[in-house]
């Protein structure tokens, strides 16, 4: 191999249809026989960066203020903030074109290597969901977005409910890079009796802007 | 057998036919049967044989109490036939028969049952002893229904699914459907669960009117309508609960309906609040020959033609003890049934209506009378029946004997919860006393028999689960209560438990063939509680999960200890509540391995994985598993390596270097820049539990590795060692983020060279050190120069996503020297041969930093306190009784000794860590723990391996490592 190419950690057996050439990932923005939907997309190439700080509260990561309860999430100029606990917070960069840069400052790690990064959207998320955790993602206590570190299929994950909003629900999730294989294998596997199909990004950022 | 297709009950649909194999001959069944009731509409009246004695069984409940008619279908044993829908090309055999179920050739064991009384292999065949494993095996042989062999692959297909809910309904009877009505209607989340494929429970099957004209079934279909209007119900029907827990968690399993994609599946049930609604079952009458085929249950009688469509026998005559027994006589009388006679224990307290229509169908009824025997060797063919006293008897031959002496509820469900219960001297029944937290009990289980209050019962127990969840006034609450209090309580139950018989053939456990002699047989020999009459005897341990003896068994034993008041209590249930598949519970199964981003291309190249902890990983490239060409090519050439399941981690803040003192036993304040520090970290008690380098990339910013096993807890282990200090640094657990590439062998230079454009001679980039730099200005590299294997080594962190790219860079430039692939086996030989450890091979719990050699890690300057595992470190100094870790050669050229071989003297002395073929030395050696005075240089070792009887072999101590002592070739 003479070019330099990233690979995602996630990988589905369907033929891509459109491409796209992105920082050395090759993004796909489209499969063949995507469906109707529900969707699942990888995004594995979308940077996200872990922040430590003890004194988080000073802290506005990209300008956005981090929120206060551990497990909220902010959603703001396409990048999502999750308070994890009293000194972290993880940022996931959902919208551009996927060059946001480590910011200069102290505390920042750039975890976009760590995890695979996939959105699962459309109507069935949460039926396909509780057949992997147990994790109460129609709690009414909590308000979307909102953050889960929990297990899913039994793996490690943060979670994020962006919407349950019927046709428009949708979470996020990452986990260790290594279990892309078997994460896949299980959400694909929990979503065949509701048609989940692998998508392209192109699902992802109309989904997003309809948010 | 003509069925009914015009009753407004029916489950079935008997223009639709389902055939089915039985004993190789094929039969028909209607959609909506089960394969207990297609069998029986067959005119197959003997299921199986029971387990001790052989005796005939057949078809007694329709909710799967007791092994009765468990049969193996389509190749599994043990299906609960009554509780399985018909489907079509079901193969189905009789089990624990010799022969056939009709004429089988161990049914003579019915005559030996002296031979076999209660507790029988505990007493005899242990004389001589010589006899006894024999005996043992025998009995094992005997023990357990249906066959299975080692390698059955389950058929189906297995789910699950967790939720969470606020109220949880066990019970979708009228109590349970009014319980979830109840709370749903206050806007909470609502799950009821039902055993049967339908909602309905002791309503759905029954035409009595509940009130205005208005029948049983229909008001039973009234609330399923209203239940299932609800959105925010949730109803799983054909769903069995198997235990319920600490903080209203709630098992069960579903059966699949033919289009779901499931055939059974499991579920996990977090609730706020949970309503216990699971009703009654039938107390079985004991009698002589209570289990004969022909005897059933009144509720498995009515159903048979209410919700099956079919006559459960041409004459019958009732024995029972409720009016349910009088309602289901009256309904299958006016569908044709014959009645001879219906023997009511009860002298009085029957339902004035339901005497008046028995009377005036002039179906003969005797009060106080109880049926004593079953008559026919295989099927009923007479019964005899008694006065309670005994005094009287008469003989009514007919074909079915319905049977039941009362009711019985089923807490199972509050029980296992811890709830407690209490005998109620009215009800008869042994009664919720204390229930768990957040549980409540509902409807018939509580002995209400009236309609409305069964309802209303239902209503409050909703309402106070609701109150729970914060949705429901305490006003609320007790306008529901009075309500309840305002219809009809709980009815009297009848006491009687068995016949006046001797009870040599009354089974008071069918599943095993307990009877009421061997229960006076226990209770003999001084077991006089139901726990360990249960053990001695076995009354309950079988697959029925104690359905059929349930609330008998304490109440017999009580009354034939004539204990004057019932302080007995029922035997603890525990879950699984019914018989589940352990494929249920395993689910769908998926197995969450990590791969490393080599995975792919490493199988390409004929790697032969292996699931290591929470990774699988290339452990061979050949099937010669003594890895013999991986390791040469490595000592003389060049190999190539996956290591990418290492621990890696940033550290950085203020106070990292704080927190690294405090968990490396070495000082991590002299780490320099560009150079690799190896440390190890330590327990509280010097235990030696990982071991790394750490390097720095920045002002209070350093990498480090762990070994793969620890990576996953590191971030804990770090963060609870300085938990009280109030230390400013952050960690990172980067393992996934970053693959390693190992690049060994005296070639490793050659080939690394290629790629890079900067000099990595020895002199430029020696042993010991680190280096970033990028590949073609593009992915950033984090190089060192390691020697794990013992030779010239390049360790090589690249992120993740760009591994492919450089693995196939390296594979290229190293096509010229045939570069290879080695895996985990080769890397484990080859480090062997060099004597460095891998901390859990040479290593155990309790060996410590010095046992392996590893004390020069430890900079005894250091502060004990600020090191963890340092204060022990000092005190195991001097300590001359630990173990060593030693090097060895087998004698005489001998042969290898497997891993974990003890060495032995007249005692145990130490055992063989890691030992395998040197390919580099050729001759057989490893690594031994071994205690102090064996670890002299010359020392011989006598190694005992397993099953290897009187014959050792032997090995000799000598100086580590073997491979390379200079360590030149890693600095070359």
């Amino acid at each position: 191999m003479k070019e330099i190419q990233r690979i995602s950690p996630v990988e589905f057996k369907t033929s891509p249809l459109k491409t796209e050439k992105r920082n050395n990932w090759e993004v796909v923005m489209e499969y063949s026989g995507e469906g109707g939907g529900p969707y699942l997309v990888d995004l594995s190439h979308k940077p996200r960066f872990d922040l430590q700080d003890a004194g988080l509260a000073a802290r506005k990561p990209f300008g956005i203020g981090i929120p206060e309860t551990f497990g909220s999430s902010v959603l703001e100029n396409g990048i999502l903030v999750n308070r994890m606990n009293r000194t972290q917070v993880s940022l996931y960069c959902l919208t551009g074109q996927d060059n946001t840069g480590l910011p200069d400052e102290p505390g920042f790690t750039d975890v976009t290597e760590s995890t695979i990064f996939i959105a699962l959207i459309g109507k069935e998320v949460f039926s396909i969901c509780e057949k992997l955790t147990a994790l109460d993602f129609m709690n009414p206590e909590r308000k979307t977005p909102f953050l889960y570190q929990g297990p899913f299929s039994h793996v490690p994950c943060q979670i994020v409910t962006l919407s349950r909003d019927k046709e428009t629900s949708g979470i996020l999730l990452t986990c260790s890079r290594g279990y892309g294989r078997d994460m896949i294998h299980a959400v694909l596997h929990a979503g065949e009796e509701f048609s989940l199909k692998p998508a392209g990004e192109n699902r992802f950022t109309s989904w997003i802007k309809n948010l | 057998m003509n069925r009914f297709n015009h009753l407004p009950t029916l489950k079935i649909d008997t223009a639709q036919k389902i055939s089915f194999i039985h004993k190789g001959k094929k039969y028909y069944g209607a959609k909506g049967d089960t394969i207990a009731t297609a069998l029986f509409a067959n005119g197959i009246r003997i299921f199986g044989r029971s387990l001790k004695y052989h005796r005939p069984r057949g078809l007694y409940s329709l909710d799967g109490e007791s092994s009765n008619t468990m049969m193996e279908v389509d190749g599994i044993p043990n299906v609960r036939c009554e509780n399985t829908a018909l489907k079509e090309g079901m193969v189905i055999q009789e089990q624990n028969v010799k022969g056939s179920a009709e004429n089988d050739m161990l049914g003579f064991l019915d005559k030996l049952d002296w031979l076999m009384p209660a507790g029988f292999y505990y007493n005899v065949m242990h004389k001589p002893a010589k006899l006894w494993p024999f005996a043992m095996k025998q009995i094992r042989k005997a023990a357990g229904l249906g066959k299975i062999s080692p390698d059955f692959k389950m058929p189906g297909k297995y789910d699950e699914i967790f939720l969470n809910t606020d109220v949880c309904v066990i019970g979708g009877g009228p109590s349970g459907m009014m319980a979830a009505l109840s709370a749903a209607k206050k806007g909470l989340r609502v799950i009821l669960m039902e055993s049967r494929p339908w909602l309905g429970g002791c309503f759905e099957y029954r035409s009595r009117e509940y009130q205005n004209r208005l029948t049983l079934h229909e008001r039973a279909h009234q609330l399923s309508k209203e239940v299932e209007s609800l959105e925010n119900i949730r109803v799983f029907t054909h769903a069995s609960v198997v235990g319920t827990y600490n903080n209203n968690l709630v098992t069960g399993f579903q059966v699949g309906k033919q289009k779901d994609v499931f055939d059974e599946r499991y579920i996990e049930i977090r609730a706020k609040s949970v309503v216990v609604a699971t009703g009654c079952i039938e107390r079985p009458l004991i009698f002589d020959n209570n289990e004969r085929p022909g005897v059933m249950q009144t509720g498995c009688a009515l159903r048979l033609a209410k919700t099956y469509g079919q006559l459960p026998g041409k004459k019958a005559v009732f024995s029972i003890g409720h009016d349910l027994g009088l309602e289901a006589a009256l309904e299958l009388h006016d569908l044709g049934l014959s009645i001879a006679c219906i023997a009511d224990i009860r002298e009085d307290g029957q339902d004035p209506a339901l005497l008046k229509k028995i009377s005036e169908k002039n179906i003969l009824f005797l009060k106080g009378w109880v049926a004593v025997k079953a008559h026919g060797r295989k099927l009923v063919k007479q019964v005899s029946l008694s006065s309670i006293d005994g005094l009287v008897k008469r003989k009514f031959t007919c074909d079915l004997l319905v049977a039941s002496a009362g009711m019985t509820p089923v807490t199972g469900p509050i029980t296992v919860a811890q709830g407690k219960l209490k005998y109620d001297t009215h009800t008869g029944f042994f009664l919720p006393d204390v229930m768990p937290e957040k549980m409540y009990a509902a409807g018939r289980i509580m002995g209400l028999e009236h309609p409305l209050s069964i309802e209303t019962s239902g209503k409050l127990a909703g309402l106070k689960a609701a109150f729970d969840c914060g949705n429901c006034s305490i006003q609320e609450i007790g306008e529901a209560k009075k309500d309840l209090e305002n219809l009809s309580g709980p009815v009297r139950g009848t006491k009687l438990v068995t016949a006046p018989v001797k009870g040599r053939k009354s089974f008071i456990c069918f599943d095993e063939d307990a009877t009421i002699k061997n229960i006076k047989q226990a209770i003999g020999k001084g077991f006089d509680v139901p726990e360990l009459i249960k053990r001695f005897t076995a009354t309950g341990l079988g697959p029925g999960q104690g359905g059929i003896p349930g609330h008998n068994l304490p109440l017999y034993v009580a009354k034939y200890q004539a204990l004057p008041d019932i302080s007995i209590k029922p035997t603890n249930v525990r879950p699984p509540l019914v018989p589940t598949f352990i494929s249920t519970y395993a689910g769908a199964g998926h197995q969450m391995f990590k791969i490393t981003p080599m995975d792919e291309m490493q199988r390409k190249d004929g790697g032969v994985f292996r699931n290591i902890g929470v990774w699988q990983r290339a452990r061979y490239f050949s099937s010669d598993f003594s890895c013999q060409k991986e390791i040469e090519n490595v000592r003389t050439n060049v190999g190539i390596l996956d290591g990418s399941t290492l621990g890696k981690f940033r550290i950085y803040g203020p106070d990292a270097v704080k927190a690294l003192q405090r968990v490396y036993v070495s000082d991590m304040s002299k780490i320099k820049e560009g150079r690799v520090k190896y440390s190890a970290m330590c327990t509280d008690d010097g235990c030696v539990i990982d071991d790394g380098v750490v390097v720095k990339q920045g002002e209070n910013d350093f990498y480090f590795t762990t070994s793969t096993a620890r990576a996953g807890q590191t971030v804990e282990w770090i963060r609870y060692h300085t938990r009280y200090d109030g230390w400013n640094f952050a960690l990172v657990n980067l393992t996934d983020s970053m693959g390693v590439i190992n690049l060994s062998g005296p070639n490793a230079r050659k080939v690394l060279q290629k790629i890079v454009d900067m000099d990595i001679s020895n002199e430029a980039f020696g042993f010991a050190e680190y280096k970033e730099f990028k590949i073609q200005d593009t992915v950033p590299v984090r190089a060192m120069r390691l020697g794990f294997m013992g030779e010239l080594s390049y360790e090589l962190h690249v992120p993740s996503s760009y591994m492919k790219s450089v693995w196939l860079m390296l594979k290229e430039a190293g096509k010229e020297f045939n570069i290879q692939n080695f895996g985990v086996e080769a890397q484990n030989v080859l480090r062997m041969e060099k004597c460095h450890i891998i901390l859990g091979s040479e290593s155990e719990q309790r060996t410590n930093l010095l046992d392996v050699g590893l004390g020069f890690l430890w900079d005894r300057k250091k502060a004990d306190a600020k090191t963890v595992g340092a204060v022990a470190l000092r005190q195991a100094e001097n300590d001359q009784t630990r173990l060593k870790l030693v090097g060895f050669k087998m004698e005489n050229n001998g042969r290898v000794p497997r891993d974990g071989s003890l060495i032995v003297d007249t005692k145990v002395r130490g055992y063989v860590c890691t030992a395998r073929n040197s390919f580099s030395l050729k001759e057989a050696v490893g690594m031994a723990l071994v205690e102090a005075p064996l670890a002299k240089t010359g020392t011989r070792l006598e190694i005992f391996e397993d099953e290897c009887g009187d014959h050792r072999i032997y090995g000799k101590v000598v100086e580590m490592p073997f491979y390379d002592p200079e360590g030149k070739r890693m600095k070359m």
